[in-house]
């Protein structure tokens, strides 16, 4: 707890657990705020916070009103961009196999509160692995292309990811991830496929689904702890933090989602993203959410690696030895979480092997 | 600190500006936003200095809308076949130019990251200039000698609001000032040199991507106004033909809607926003087709047209 988080840093994780925060703010103050918000990518939604309270709108100064109105209307943009996306990919994808969205498509059209001033790079499928060629081959016909032209890089993909490599199609805005699994087939924590289809729920007038809300906010907490290497992913931990305050306050339903982390392994993980939101974002979590504490060098590493990760930065200042050190144990460690080590081991000989090689043919 | 660099007794306050620019950055106020720009590039300063040569730049401001660096090749580029590399909150989202171009390239830079961030207002690609507060909108497609015109007509007494963007904000639908040095090309730099004989022209950059570039500088009168927007009172679209006759077409306000709207850059991105604000602006001003070979036919034409008009607004 005892990190020390410069001051805008400070201002702008305030303003995200309480609005009333930004009445004070000076204008260098604001300037801070701003590029902070836009360097971790949640300066629309930090937008759609501000605005959400009519006296704290009317006191952002007019400079940063416009930047932070230019961001909201850009992720409307990006917003309507997905939809018609989602609509032209009804007539793509094969009838008879059903498609779940995950991540931001799913928050979208949920109309969860959270997807207001997301601003998602990319749309992200799930399917039955065993429709995962017949929604390929559906997709490609559409006019779908995979940017992974290498065959090691595509054959890592499909062995041992859980999604194919993205996809572009022409004069397309975004890009599309199709998922067969929402965690690494050889990762450490790997939530069960099958589990994961039996309670999804169907989306009204919609070809679509999406997962169970518990699976929904697993996925994310897994996704961010597994599958990044947690640089600037302060989005993540507020896509966390909205969920936590969404769940329902019923005890029988949080119990019901503590054992779907237990049932999926992800204990750990799951303790880790509340720590982080109760920290940095002030979340309430009630008591009978929290998991068994990690070891505690396992808590100290994560304390230490995780403000000089996932925390924004001003562009100016500089990583730092700390910085450098902690982003190094991040890319590190997700490797390590995506892979048993003989695997890792393999794959790191192998990718080394051929940077040589490349480098040896130039 | 602040100051105006306006002529040899200044040279101690222009020094210091230019470490200013080595160092921490300097300061510009483009009325529609404010840029702080670093740079150690040498064939930058020189440019720089003489084209913003009437602006207040200041080494501090309270909000800086956007951080920029123009910063020198790296490695051996530094040395060898210099460039120089346009970076924006440190991230550099464009191959390098040559370090002679740098200013252009700076330029350039600049109207990308406003076109790509400042979404909150509906950027017309369009020239803009005013009497007494009394906007004329020039949108045009690139080639139809709107920069011409445009410097042109602030050589004649017109107040230049800007070359390239009409920052139209939504909601009050005046006009923002977003100044800049107009950018002539080609033919177009000499043209204007023998229009105004007076007209501050900074270096020819010979063959950048868009032919040879030079720079008009925005006179004091445009840069003393450039926090003061105005309403708008005529749309022209302008075409230069070579020996044409002057001709003044009116035109209808659907058409001059859509050609507002697919000359805009961020018209699609801002959805309803942008459709409301560009029919508020169809509708509510006289728009013509012009078409002209004489720069001095088409100046006293536009100043006619813009004087004729009842007085909006004269705020």
């Amino acid at each position: 707890m005892a990190e020390r988080l410069s001051p805008p840093l400070v201002c702008l994780l305030g303003i995200l657990q309480d609005a009333r925060l930004a009445q004070g703010l000076t204008l260098p103050d604001w300037e801070a705020v701003i590029r902070l918000a836009r360097a971790a990518r949640i300066h629309a939604t930090l937008g759609h916070r501000l605005l959400a309270n009519p006296d704290c709108w009317n006191a952002v100064p007019l400079q940063p009103r416009g930047h932070l109105e230019a961001a909201m209307n850009f992720a409307a943009w990006r917003r309507h961009l997905l939809d018609m996306e989602l609509r032209s990919l009804c007539s793509q994808l094969p009838a008879g196999i059903e498609v779940v969205l995950i991540k931001g498509a799913a928050y979208h059209t949920q109309h969860l509160p959270l997807a207001e001033g997301r601003l998602s790079a990319d749309i992200d499928l799930l399917v039955r692995r065993e429709d995962l060629d017949a929604t390929e081959a559906a997709l490609v016909e559409g006019g779908w292309r995979s940017t992974v032209t290498d065959p090691y890089d595509q054959r890592y993909y499909r062995e041992w990811s859980h999604e194919l490599p993205p996809m572009q199609a022409k004069g397309h805005a975004l890009e599309l991830d199709l998922h067969h699994g929402i965690a690494p087939v050889t990762s450490r924590c790997r939530p069960d496929p099958a589990a994961l289809w039996a309670s999804r729920r169907a989306l009204p007038d919609s070809r679509y689904f999406v997962l169970d809300p518990a699976d929904q906010l697993i996925h994310a907490v897994v996704h961010l702890f597994q599958d990044t290497e947690l640089d600037g992913r302060l989005r993540d931990l507020v896509d966390i933090d909205a969920m936590v305050r969404a769940l329902p306050g019923e005890d029988a339903a949080l119990r019901a989602l503590v054992s779907r982390v237990s049932q999926f392994g992800a204990d750990r993980l799951f303790w880790f993203a509340l720590h982080a939101c109760q920290r940095w974002l002030g979340t309430p979590v009630p008591s009978v959410l929290w998991p068994a504490p990690p070891p505690m060098t396992a808590r100290r590493l994560m304390d230490w690696m995780l403000p000089r990760t996932l925390l924004p930065r001003l562009p100016e200042a500089g990583l730092g030895l700390g910085g450098l050190c902690a982003s190094q144990l991040a890319k590190w460690r997700y490797h390590r979480m995506r892979m048993p080590t003989g695997l890792l081991l393999r794959h790191g000989l192998e990718k080394g092997w051929r940077r040589l090689a490349l480098r040896g043919a130039r | 600190m602040s100051c105006p660099i306006a002529g040899a007794e200044l040279e101690p306050a222009r020094k210091e500006l230019a470490h200013n620019l080595r160092t921490s950055g300097l300061c510009i106020d483009y009325g529609a936003c404010i840029a702080r720009v670093r740079s150690d590039v040498p064939a930058f300063a020189d440019a720089f200095f003489q084209l913003y040569r009437h602006f207040e730049l200041s080494g501090d401001a309270a909000f800086v809308d956007f951080h920029i660096e123009l910063g020198r090749g790296e490695g051996l580029r530094r040395w060898v076949r210099p460039q120089s590399r346009f970076l924006i909150d440190r991230v550099q989202p464009f191959d390098p130019f040559a370090a002679s171009h740098a200013f252009p390239h700076y330029e350039w830079g600049l109207n990308w990251t406003f076109a790509q961030r400042f979404n909150q207002y509906v950027l017309l690609h369009a020239g803009v200039l005013a009497l007494e507060n009394r906007a004329l909108i020039l949108p045009a497609i690139p080639g139809s000698g709107k920069s011409t015109l445009t410097a042109a007509l602030m050589l004649s007494g017109f107040r230049l609001l800007s070359d390239e963007f009409g920052v139209l904000r939504p909601r009050s639908g005046d006009l923002l000032p977003m100044l800049k040095p107009v950018a002539l090309k080609n033919a177009s730099i000499d043209v204007i040199r023998r229009f105004g004989p007076r007209a501050e022209i900074g270096p020819t950059f010979a063959a950048t991507r868009k032919g040879d570039v030079a720079h008009l500088a925005p006179d004091v009168a445009s840069v003393a106004a450039v926090h003061q927007p105005a309403s708008p009172a005529v749309i022209v679209f302008p075409a230069w033909r070579e020996g044409a006759a002057l001709d003044l077409q009116p035109q209808v306000p659907e058409q001059a809607f859509t050609r507002l709207a697919f000359n805009s850059f961020n018209y699609g991105l801002l959805g309803r926003i942008g459709f409301d604000a560009v029919a508020d602006l169809a509708g509510a001003c006289p728009a013509y087709q012009l078409t002209y070979s004489r720069l001095e036919d088409a100046v006293e034409t536009l100043r006619r047209l813009v004087t004729a008009l009842p007085g909006r607004a004269n705020g």
